[in-house]
């Protein structure tokens, strides 16, 4: 492997992981992700100028990959088939957001937090419509508000309520998969004595 | 503030993106409000979890070789 010395490329380089799973939950292809990625670091070195040395440099690469995205990927992303958003019952959890004097936590909501499995957070991330989507890939990066609009040319109400929406899916996607895996775990599990 | 006014600040609040007076209004209300205080207490579990998941994926094997190279031959190329 090529020597790593220029102190700008080992920083750049610092972030390929982030770069490249947020590429592939946007692409939903590894081969696409990696292109995806490599563009960016390719504009990204060409215009090393413009970036400002103590700047933010993750913000820096992620918007370069976001208008790589937008411009070249993601007419040609296969979309998820999942159902508007809108037509979304409200979660469990997300009860508590609009129910004054929400109750205590349930069973339920506890299992499901419980119960969160990494494949299962990365699944229900790939099947969020792509809008929501990015918003959200970014938020759980550690951008602010702003930096997310910036990023993606929307007003911060809109990042607001995209990722307010967003989490929403999540939620309910978990919510059903960990109820699919119970009823999985419980199917497979030996059937009692005498039962 | 309502519990209505409270919970429409709930990701805000969680995401560090309120003002420092929006901050003490949501705080003395969660001070007061043991239904909306365990919705924030739960939903900051689920938002660190989902972060938790959603970022400890790394790249696969190779993908950091091939990059570097074919930096180096853009670079070559440009020169």
């Amino acid at each position: 492997m090529a020597q790593v010395a220029d102190p700008f490329e080992q920083q750049a380089l610092s972030f390929l992981d982030a770069l490249y799973r947020t590429g592939l939950r946007m692409t939903r292809s590894e081969a696409d992700a990696e292109d995806l990625v490599q563009e960016t670091y390719i504009r990204a070195f060409r215009f090393r100028d413009q970036f400002t040395p103590g700047t933010n440099m993750k913000a820096w690469l992620f918007r370069i990959l976001t208008n790589t995205f937008i411009n070249s990927y993601r007419r040609r992303a296969t979309q998820p088939q999942t159902t508007e958003l809108d037509e979304i019952e409200e979660t469990v959890l997300h009860r508590h957001m609009t129910e004054a004097g929400a109750p205590a936590a349930t069973d339920p909501e506890r299992a499901v937090l419980e119960g969160m499995v990494d494949t299962e957070v990365r699944q229900a991330l790939e099947e969020l419509p792509e809008h929501f989507r990015s918003v959200v890939l970014l938020d759980v990066e550690g951008f602010a508000y702003k930096e997310i609009a910036e990023m993606l040319d929307i007003p911060i109400g809109t990042v607001m309520s995209r990722l307010h929406r967003g989490r929403k899916f999540l939620q309910r996607r978990l919510y059903d998969l960990a109820r699919e895996r119970g009823i999985a775990a419980a199917k497979a599990m030996p059937r009692p004595e005498g039962a | 503030m309502d519990c209505q006014e409270c919970l429409e600040r709930l990701h805000p609040y969680l995401d560090r993106e309120l003002t420092s007076k929006e901050l003490d209004e949501v705080r003395v209300h969660l001070d007061d409000c043991g239904g909306c205080d365990s919705a924030f207490v739960l939903e900051r579990v689920f938002l660190d979890r989902l972060r938790g998941s959603a970022t400890s994926d790394v790249a696969p094997s190779g993908v950091r070789e091939r990059l570097i190279l074919r930096l180096r031959t853009d670079v070559r190329r440009r020169s």
